[in-house]
């Protein structure tokens, strides 16, 4: 199996590719597809990767790093925190069919994922493998297991 | 009011105790806006969108969203309510923020759907202001003012 970094970055990798999926589909006015394609991605980001890091990562940091008040661990919750409220704005100008409300939004959600995915790819991913008892290994599993339920 | 590491925290506002806050308007509406040490963390704002009047929002939901080259968030409105009114300079000039962000970069005016419990989820005097300091010293804000 990969190191826990190389499988959360092609994670981000593969989200983004999900993103992207449905705001074309939204850009073609083909509005159920987008709306499936969302669900999807939300699906894998919220409750595949957010809850693998938030249950497993920060933890493993915040316990190498001293404590569950470190910065960094706080501002990436923090990011998820404003990821799944955007999430539900997206989903609901699907909805409405309101594509400038969208386009806005994913704008605002790709500088957001970019800035967000960078930092943990730079300062937490690369100690991870240290910090974890079994070097990432359940981790990675479960990522791994969110992917291959994703249908194509 | 209380300054720490250089930024300002009036202690007659109500905070989130994260980036927003709240000032009680004498018709009932509620101003919302972003604190000094948050818009110190986000860097020199470039975009800033607004929801339209009449927009009704429940709580948590974003009044507006800001980017700047290092950093791009939302702004939560901490109860349920409708926008009656935005401030348009802020979509021209989103640097406004950074410049003066409790008196002419107010974000947007709230009319709360239960006003007897619009501030329940927000904090305000000392209590608000320590818990901003400890905030500020979390992320190693350093704040100073922008002149231009």
């Amino acid at each position: 199996m990969a190191d826990i970094d190389q499988i959360m970055e092609h994670d981000h990798e593969r989200l983004d590719q999900l993103l992207g999926q449905s705001a074309h589909a939204v850009s073609t006015g083909a509005w159920r597809e987008a709306a499936h394609l969302l669900e999807v991605f939300r699906h894998g980001i919220v409750d595949g990767h957010m809850v693998v890091e938030e249950s497993t990562l920060f933890p493993a940091f915040e316990r190498k790093e001293g404590g569950d008040d470190h910065p960094l661990t706080a501002l990436l919750r923090k990011g998820h925190q404003d990821l799944r409220i955007f999430f539900e704005e997206m989903a609901e100008a699907i909805q409405d069919q309101d594509a400038e409300t969208f386009d806005d939004l994913l704008s605002t959600v790709q500088s957001i994922l970019k800035q967000h995915d960078a930092k943990e790819e730079m300062e937490l991913y690369p100690y991870l493998a240290a910090a974890l008892p079994d070097r990432g290994e359940a981790a990675g599993k479960r990522i791994l297991a969110c992917e291959a339920e994703t249908p194509s | 009011m209380s300054e720490y590491h250089g930024c300002e925290l009036p202690e007659d506002l109500f905070y989130d105790l994260d980036y927003v806050w709240v000032r009680p308007e004498d018709d009932g509406t509620l101003t919302i806006g972003v604190t000094d040490p948050a818009q110190t963390m986000s860097g020199r704002l470039q975009k800033a969108r607004i929801k339209k009047i009449g927009t009704h929002l429940d709580a948590g939901r974003h009044v507006a969203t800001l980017e700047s080259g290092k950093w791009a968030g939302g702004v939560p409105v901490p109860f349920a309510g409708e926008v009656i009114a935005r401030n348009e300079a802020l979509l021209e000039d989103p640097h406004l923020i950074n410049v003066a962000p409790y008196s002419d970069a107010w974000i947007a005016r709230i009319k709360p759907d239960d006003p007897q419990h619009a501030l329940d989820n927000v904090k305000t005097g000392p209590d608000a202001i320590e818990a901003l300091e400890a905030w500020i010293k979390r992320y190693g804000v350093q704040c100073m003012r922008c002149s231009d």
